[in-house]
């Protein structure tokens, strides 16, 4: 594949890999002096997000291995998600033609739940959990898996929770770019914990390449309300993270996901969102006690899917102004 | 180990799955969201809206005895059936119909320990859309056991004689933090929680696979930790009665409390009440 021209037949020649990274962008007005930081741009993917990596992967593992396609007529995918994923499987879905019904938590923004009707899937809300259930699963993810075994006929569910191609996905992809884009100097991974496919598939790659790479996680603060990441108190739905693989877990204040996206879009003109506001904030933290030589930056998707949270939480903002 | 005191009022997944079949063993599904019965139910069962089956549409009240008799008829449950609830969110909705089956008198109402959430997860448990008919009974109520269910009255009684008071809720609603868990319609003008209560929330009675823990662990948290005793007369309340009916039956079934009760007008009740005492922090 030529990308020099991009030009393409088809939208998926798109997707990510060490061949068509996603760009990485230097900041060069909100970082501490003496250290460099750069954000992976994942909102340059097809469609929209970091999540387009597991998405593309998980639907041609399961094409692969007949659960999609012609051997199963008229089955769809069924997914739990906060959105990004729910939005890379309907793009895919609706290209070959696969049914799409996406199970979102009541709290994700209201943006993310008409962009999932707009490109095609059926959308489902539950309520979010109602107090804190101790290990048991999300009520999207319950829901999803009630679909996917009562209608096997009519769904099958990739779950990104536990599927290893969304740890391969980064393996293959997001970890061989960063190492070629950085010319193998990478000190410092910063990413948030979701499914957790990011950061176990990242690390796995990187402290091979050298095991001296740090990798960093940011977690908003309990209660938050930052969609598709968790505090680690929220993980033990993710069956793809290892504690082992993450050196140090920092924990910021949610509201600052906001308030520091917009910092990013007006100083850097990095229109970031929410969980990479709150990853940046991690990265100048370490940043401002000791330097990171070439510290990376997953920025998972942009800001322009959360604009009734932005009204919510940055100060200032009016909807009518 | 010491067992339950009533093991008898729980059954496991796999004895589930064994007397699908049996005659006279009815299944009912109760959950927080409704929508979970429609996409998917174990084969066989019948699924309540507890917001508009379980309660009565009018005054705030639990069903009349008329209504629960009429709801058991149209779905032919006889009075001597095997009645095996579950649901979602470790069965706090499955526990409030337990709860309402032996109130109304019910002899043998059990609870699949774990409810929906380990059926799901289990290979070869299967699943159904399928919406079963049953040729109508005539269930009746013949009595109703009052002892169950406290009143507000009791509440304050207890409050003042500084009886045993369990509050099942979260920290920071027990605290007056918040009045309920964000995005919960049904509230309460003031927070905080009745004068002497306790605070255990009712998470603290199950595993990660949403069963019960085991009767020693109970003990050691209810009796040794928290110091209820079995033999005094216990109220447990919550925000609207459902999880408290959980600790309920922890209490009442697993650890065999002589008399307990459930206050079920819980913290909407009583936070809503003009003069009443409350008490704010933890
Ligand atoms: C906005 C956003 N940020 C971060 C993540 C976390 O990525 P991962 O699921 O790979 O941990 C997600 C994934 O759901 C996301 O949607």
């Amino acid at each position: 594949m030529d990308h020099s021209a991009r030009v393409y037949d088809d939208i998926t020649q798109m997707f990510p890999d060490e061949e068509n990274p996603s760009p990485i962008v230097r900041l060069n007005r909100l970082v501490p002096e003496g250290s460099q930081l750069w954000a992976k741009l994942e909102w340059m993917n097809p469609f929209g997000s970091v999540k387009d990596r597991a998405a593309w992967a998980m639907v041609r593992d399961l094409e692969r291995r007949g659960e999609l396609g012609p051997r199963r007529p008229g089955r769809g995918i069924v997914e739990p998600t906060s959105g990004n994923t729910g939005l890379s499987l309907t793009a895919i879905a609706g290209m070959r033609g696969y049914p799409m019904l996406a199970v979102v938590p009541s709290k994700v923004p209201e943006e993310k739940k008409v962009l999932l009707q707009v490109l095609g899937a059926k959308v489902e809300v539950v309520p979010d959990a109602l107090c804190p259930l101790p290990g048991s699963e999300d009520g999207t993810i319950g829901l999803a898996k009630t679909h996917a075994k009562a209608s096997a006929d009519r769904w099958v569910m990739p779950n990104q929770y536990a599927n290893q191609q969304n740890v391969e996905a980064h393996l293959r992809t997001t970890g061989p770019e960063i190492w070629r884009q950085t010319q193998g100097k990478v000190t410092h991974v910063f990413t948030s914990l979701g499914t957790c496919g990011t950061v176990t598939g990242l690390s796995k790659f990187l402290k091979a390449k050298n095991p001296e790479v740090k990798v960093i996680a940011v977690q908003p603060s309990p209660g938050h309300d930052v969609p598709g990441i968790r505090n680690v108190s929220e993980l033990d739905v993710s069956q793809l993270y290892d504690p082992k693989l993450v050196d140090e877990i920092l924990e910021i204040d949610f509201e600052l996901a906001y308030t520091v996206a917009a910092e990013l879009a007006r100083h850097e003109g990095l229109r970031a969102g929410p969980s990479s506001g709150l990853i940046f904030e991690g990265a100048r933290r370490t940043a401002r006690k000791t330097p990171v030589a070439c510290g990376v930056m997953i920025f998972c998707d942009d800001v322009f899917k959360y604009a009734s949270n932005m009204l919510k939480h940055v100060p200032g903002l009016v909807a009518e102004p | 180990m010491a067992d339950y005191a009533n093991p008898e009022v729980l059954v496991s997944t796999d004895w589930l799955r064994q007397n699908l079949k049996t005659p006279n063993v009815r299944v009912v599904e109760i959950d927080v969201d409704p929508k979970l019965y429609a996409a998917g139910h174990i084969p066989g069962a019948v699924g309540w809206d507890w917001t508009t089956q379980l309660n009565d549409q009018v005054k705030r009240d639990i069903i009349s005895k008329e209504d629960f008799e009429k709801l058991n008829s149209e779905a032919g449950i006889k009075n001597t059936d095997t009645i095996i609830i579950y649901g979602d969110s470790s069965n706090w909705f499955a526990a409030f119909g337990f709860w309402l089956y032996k109130l109304y008198g019910h002899k043998d109402i059990r609870l699949l320990n774990g409810g929906r959430a380990k059926w799901l997860n289990e290979e070869g448990a299967p699943l159904t859309t399928e919406v079963p008919k049953f040729e109508r009974s005539q269930y009746k109520v013949s009595s109703v056991d009052g002892s169950l269910r406290a009143k507000v009255s009791e509440v304050l009684a207890a409050s003042e004689k500084k009886a045993p008071l369990v509050d099942v809720r979260s920290p920071d609603e027990f605290t007056g933090k918040i009045i309920a868990p964000p995005g919960m319609t049904e509230t309460a003008q003031r927070g905080g929680h009745v004068p002497g209560a306790t605070s255990i929330p009712w998470a603290t009675a199950v595993t990660n696979e949403n069963t019960f823990k085991s009767a020693d662990e109970l003990r050691a948290i209810y009796l040794d930790q928290k110091r209820l005793e079995p033999s005094k007369a216990t109220i447990a309340y919550c925000r609207i009665g459902e999880r408290s009916s959980h600790t309920w039956f922890v209490l009442k079934y697993l650890l065999g409390f002589k008399d307990v009760k459930n206050y079920d007008g819980s913290w909407t009740e009583y936070g809503n009440l003009i003069g009443v005492p409350i008490e704010k922090g933890g």
